[in-house]
């Protein structure tokens, strides 16, 4: 396998010693205003109907035949600049855009090219706009990127208070979510409240659903792609907000001008918390710190090192109760160019996700801690071999520790004795090369292979059973040992990748994409929505990959002039060996874990429309979802497909903006989905003094449809050009017409709010809990 | 252990609000349910049967009077249960030895039930449990600064050795002057021996006792399945729906056929105290 990528590379790179000299025309594009790269500007040369765009660090490269050429850089948004360049031997171009200076200049900041949603190859992706994202209304004034995300079309959420989202029938585990390439393993903060991404220092977010390029792996449905500023190299800037929740502070600015700069961002919870449990005794609280340096050594050298930290704490019960968790990441990058055509990011990426439990109790404290480690090494490499082919390719290596858990008693009186399940290895490579084509005028490529090597090694035991899926009384008949570093099972896949684009007309454009997705890394959930507690586990002796395929086909066309842009996509997708857990799974403390996993089938379809205005006072975007997921495995359900948690036959998405004035914005998001799928009652019966449910089908009952409606109002003062200190206020309600969307359907004896049981304690209720009633809030944020 | 996880979970739900919802979910046809036990003390053997009913039915559910019932041991010993000998009140459906007999640890005993014209079958092996040292009490602070029933903050303390070299599971029962008593009604004990160290000194009951009253724990030694099937139980009915926790399943069932329940054999120590000022 590598001698077939080594030689399809050497391949492709001497086929442009054989065509006529090219030259190069390359170089970074940044903010005029504050110095930061800008992802995604279009590049283009009329003349040679030619162009590019940036990439993930504001750079591009053109190679093109020798000659004079009127050089077209544009980005929405921003004041599009025309260069007339001399191209007679290779040529570094850097360019600063500024902003557009009229009096709608906050209105359209997107940073797609005009008609990108058409002409690029790459379907099935969404990138969110901050800025537009700023002005809908957000949850306790805080705006969230994760809860735009489920608003997308083929995006579900589990409901309220979860940050948890499915992407085309795949379930929550199955998102790779990256802050900065390094993984986030729990996004969310206080159960999904809020995510840990604080939306004051990201960049750019992407979500891939499908079509996924080849440096991409590792999960099976979406690749969520968050890169935070680099902070401003011109000047100091600091900005933040007070809300009803959280409040948040972030500095930027150069160490040297034009050189290097810095950007630091902190967020907490504040008082509101401790107020809402009503209980001076408990508490909940959660911060991020975001840190960022980098500096621009020279022309051919960029160095960026960054950080994220981000803790939940819950206390009950005076104290004695208390639960965290939380993620770190760190990721060290060097951006090199080898020469005009060949760019470099090498990066070492480090993350872990712990969370910890402590009971204090005389005699029955123990402290219980889990968690997971990696380290990684990042090379992605991009060629600009000529006009019509840009080579991508790279090499990921990652080292994983899973430490499941481990409990300890906290005094000596305490019942608890030590008990520690044993730790997980794995080392995970990827290999991958890929290619994006112009064929012709109408039809582009972006094809390429991830080839992915994945090892589950030792120091480890692994037990073998006389049926390995019992797990009523799992017998052991054997123990295999693996030394450290000792392979004990390897999983080698092939995921081709291939994306086709076909200009029909101008304007107009029909994509088709098919991916294969492997994942090795298996989240380990019998319930709907992960909890902070959920542990993660390697493809192990008894656990195999997930496999997933997906074909997508789309039609886009932008309306009047791009004012209006039209994407409808249908896809199918198919899972083997999907991961999930044996009817009763006890997935806590198991030593014998392996009994309770049950891996099968999935398949999911549909179909997204979707309809964007970007442009004029009003700006927003409509979709419609209607989409249907199932699995059938064997040992769950008595092996009989039923739907998953997360099937939503038909999902309505509205979100708008009004810019009324210079002074006020508002702006309004309703959603709309068909009830969840839940497992419920079919009966009752007695044993001994208890009253249990009778269970018969998974998820064949339909909860009541979930649909809100939020709106918010945003003002901001007239700006007084000689002040620095520019204020806004956001003011926002939650649920305006408080609808009680479930989020979850119990059943009890029947009894009065007190708990009195009524009646002779034979007779059963159902209960719906719903989280947020009618909230409004109110938010000041700053900026100088 | 788990019972902790479900407690912290639920407090998750300190965000939310709740109102009745009227659940209008296809309803199964009527199960039978099963509930036997077989102990090494006298006076407790019994075998209850009945069936399941719709959600929104009130009363005890249907018992089933004329089930032929009977209990053998590996020895080859066969003991025939009779339904109700002695017409107890209230004890439709409640089969008992005619013949008494206790059990013997290390003994496997197999229930079989022919009811509506069907054959139940289950088997269960008689574990040892280890005894009790002693019992006794102490007032428990924080319920005596604020009492659920006037003078009510008494809790009885179990002191026991746990053996450490051999997996025992538990259950256990307990009573305020005979009457079988819960701190909340859908609480199961039962526990794992996997986390407990030697020396239990002082594990104070989940309920609370007054003067005069008799506190009564009754320790019962349970299979593995036992542990399954009691651990499931306790799930079942202190579910979240599926949400956070885990989704709502039938509990996992020694007997055969598709019955409901669970065949139990247990060695039982008892320990009894009276509280006295």
């Amino acid at each position: 396998m590598f001698r077939f990528l080594f030689v399809l590379t050497a391949v492709m790179i001497s086929t442009t010693a054989w065509s006529q000299e090219k030259v190069t025309l390359n170089g970074f594009i940044k903010d005029g205003a504050n110095g930061e790269e800008l992802i995604g500007v279009t590049v283009y040369i009329p003349q040679l109907k030619a162009g590019t765009i940036t990439n993930a660090y504001g750079f591009y490269a053109l190679t093109v035949p020798p000659g004079t050429y009127e050089v077209q850089y544009s980005f929405v948004g921003f004041k599009s600049q025309v260069i007339t360049v001399e191209l007679q031997s290779d040529v570094s171009r850097n360019v600063e855009l500024q902003t557009e200076a009229t009096v709608m200049d906050e209105l359209v900041i997107s940073d797609k090219p005009i008609d990108e949603n058409v002409v690029s190859v790459q379907m099935s992706k969404n990138t969110l706009d901050m800025a537009q994202v700023r002005k809908l209304p957000a949850l306790f004034g805080e705006v969230d990127i994760i809860k735009n995300i489920q608003m997308l079309p083929g995006v579900i959420s589990a409901g309220e208070g979860t940050s948890a989202f499915f992407v085309r029938g795949g379930s929550a585990d199955q998102n790779l979510i990256l802050i900065d390439e390094a993984p986030v393993y729990d996004p969310s903060h206080l159960f999904g409240l809020f995510s840990v991404f604080n939306a004051d220092v990201i960049k750019d977010s992407e979500l891939y659903k499908g079509g996924i390029p080849a440096r991409f792996g590792g999960r099976l449905s979406s690749i969520l792609e968050v890169r935070t500023k680099d902070g401003n190299n011109k000047n100091f800037s600091a900005s933040g907000g007070f809300g009803t929740m959280a409040s948040r502070v972030m500095v930027e600015g150069p160490f040297k001008k034009g050189e290097s700069s810095y950007v630091l961002s902190a967020r907490a919870s504040n008082v509101g918390l401790y107020l809402m449990a009503a209980d001076q005794e408990n508490g909940v609280n959660f911060y991020d710190i975001n840190a960022k340096v980098n500096w621009r050594a020279n022309n051919k050298n960029r160095f960026f090192l960054a950080g994220y930290s981000g803790r939940d704490n819950m206390k009950f019960d005076g104290g004695d109760v208390g639960f965290g968790w939380g993620n770190s990441t760190g990721t060290f990058r060097w951006n090199h160019l080898f020469n005009e055509r060949l760019f470099s990011n090498v990066s070492v990426i480090a993350s872990q996700f712990d969370y910890k439990l402590e009971l204090k109790d005389p005699v029955q404290g123990f402290k219980w801690t889990s968690s997971l480690q990696e380290l990684s090494i990042k090379a992605d490499l991009s060629y600009a071999i000529n006009t019509k082919n840009d080579l991508s390719f790279g090499y990921h290596g990652t080292g994983r520790r899973f430490a499941p858990g481990k409990v300890q008693p906290t005094t000596e009186e305490s019942i608890f004795t030590t008990l520690e399940l044993q730790k997980m290895y794995a080392l995970d490579h990827a290999l991958y090369i890929g290619n994006e084509q112009q064929l012709n005028e109408k039809i582009s490529l972006d094809y390429g292979v991830r080839l992915s090597i994945f090892q589950n090694i030792g120091k480890g035991d692994v037990y073998l059973y006389e049926d390995p899926q019992d797990n009523i009384d799992p017998t052991r008949t054997d123990t295999l040992h693996y030394d450290r570093f000792e392979s004990i099972k390897t999983y080698v896949n092939v995921e081709p990748r291939l994306g086709i684009r076909y200009i029909v007309a101008p304007g107009q454009s029909i994509k088709v994409s098919y991916n294969r997705m492997v994942q090795n890394t298996h989240l380990v959930s019998a319930s709907t929505v992960p909890v902070p507690f959920n542990t993660w586990s390697p493809s192990s002796y008894y656990l195999k990959p997930q496999v997933a395929d997906q074909i997508a086909a789309g039609y886009f066309r932008n309306f009047s002039n791009n004012k209006y842009e039209f994407a409808w996509e249908a896809y199918y997708k198919d899972i083997h060996n999907v991961t999930d857990f044996a009817d009763n799974a006890q997935v806590f403390f198991n030593e014998n874990l392996s009994t309770e996993y049950r891996q099968g089938d999935s398949w999911s379809y549909g179909t997204e429309f979707m309809i964007t205005k970007r442009e004029g006072k009003l700006t927003g975007a409509i979709s419609y979802t209607l989409s249907k997921t199932m699995r059938e495995i064997d040992g769950v359900n008595q092996g009989k497909a039923f739907k998953a948690n997360y099937d939503r036959r038909n999902v309505v998405n509205v979100q708008a903006a009004y810019d009324y004035s210079a002074r006020w914005t508002f702006g309004g998001t309703f959603s709309y989905s068909t009830g969840r799928p839940f497992t419920v009652s079919s009966g009752k019966y007695e044993y001994g003094s208890y009253n249990p449910d009778v269970i018969t089908e998974r998820n064949d009952y339909l909860l009541p449809a979930f649909h809100r409606l939020d709106l918010s109002a945003t003002l901001t003062p007239k700006r007084n050009a000689n002040r620095r200190w520019k204020g806004q206020w956001v003011f926002a309600v939650y649920n305006v017409y408080n609808r009680k969307n479930p989020f979850t359907v119990y059943t009890r004896t029947k009894q009065n709010s007190e708990g009195e049981i009524i009646g002779d304690g034979t007779e059963k209720e159902a209960r719906l809990v719903y989280l947020f009633p009618v909230m409004p809030s109110v938010t000041y944020n700053f900026k100088f | 252990m788990k019972n902790l996880i479900i407690i912290l979970l639920a407090s998750v739900v300190l965000f939310a609000c709740e109102e009745p919802f009227v659940l209008d979910s296809d309803q199964a046809d009527p199960k039978i349910v099963i509930e036997g036990l077989v102990t090494n003390q006298p006076g407790y053997q019994s075998v209850k049967i009945s069936r399941s009913a719709d959600f929104y039915s009130s009363g005890a559910t249907p018992r089933v009077t004329d089930a032929v019932v009977t209990v053998s041991d590996d020895l080859g010993n066969v003991y025939t249960f009779v339904h109700n000998p002695n017409a107890v009140e209230d004890s439709a459906g409640i089969y008992i030895p005619q013949t008494p007999f206790v059990g013997s640890v290390g003994r496997t005993y197999t229930l079989r039930v022919q009811a509506d014209g069907e054959l139940y079958e289950a088997e269960d092996e008689l574990f040892a449990v280890t005894t009790m040292d002693s019992l006794s009490y102490k007032i428990n602070t924080e319920e005596e600064e604020d009492p659920e029933i006037e003078g009510r903050f008494y809790e009885a303390l179990m002191f026991t050795k746990e053996p450490q070299d051999e997996t025992n599971y538990y259950l256990f029962k307990f009573y305020r002057n005979d009457s079988l008593t819960f701190d909340s009604d859908t609480d199961i004990y039962v526990g794992d021996d996997k986390f407990l160290a030697g020396n239990i000194n002082g594990i104070g009951t989940p309920i609370f006792y007054s003067l005069e009253d008799v506190a009564r724990v009754e320790m019962y030694s349970i299979s593995r399945f036992g542990y399954v099937f009691y651990s499931d139980l306790n799930t079942l009915i202190n579910n979240d729906g599926g949400m956070f926790g885990p989704i709502p399943a039938t509990p996992r069932t020694n007997l055969s056929n598709g019955a409901l329940g669970f065949f139990q054999v247990s060695a039982v120590d008892v320990g009894e105290i009276t509280i006295e000022e």
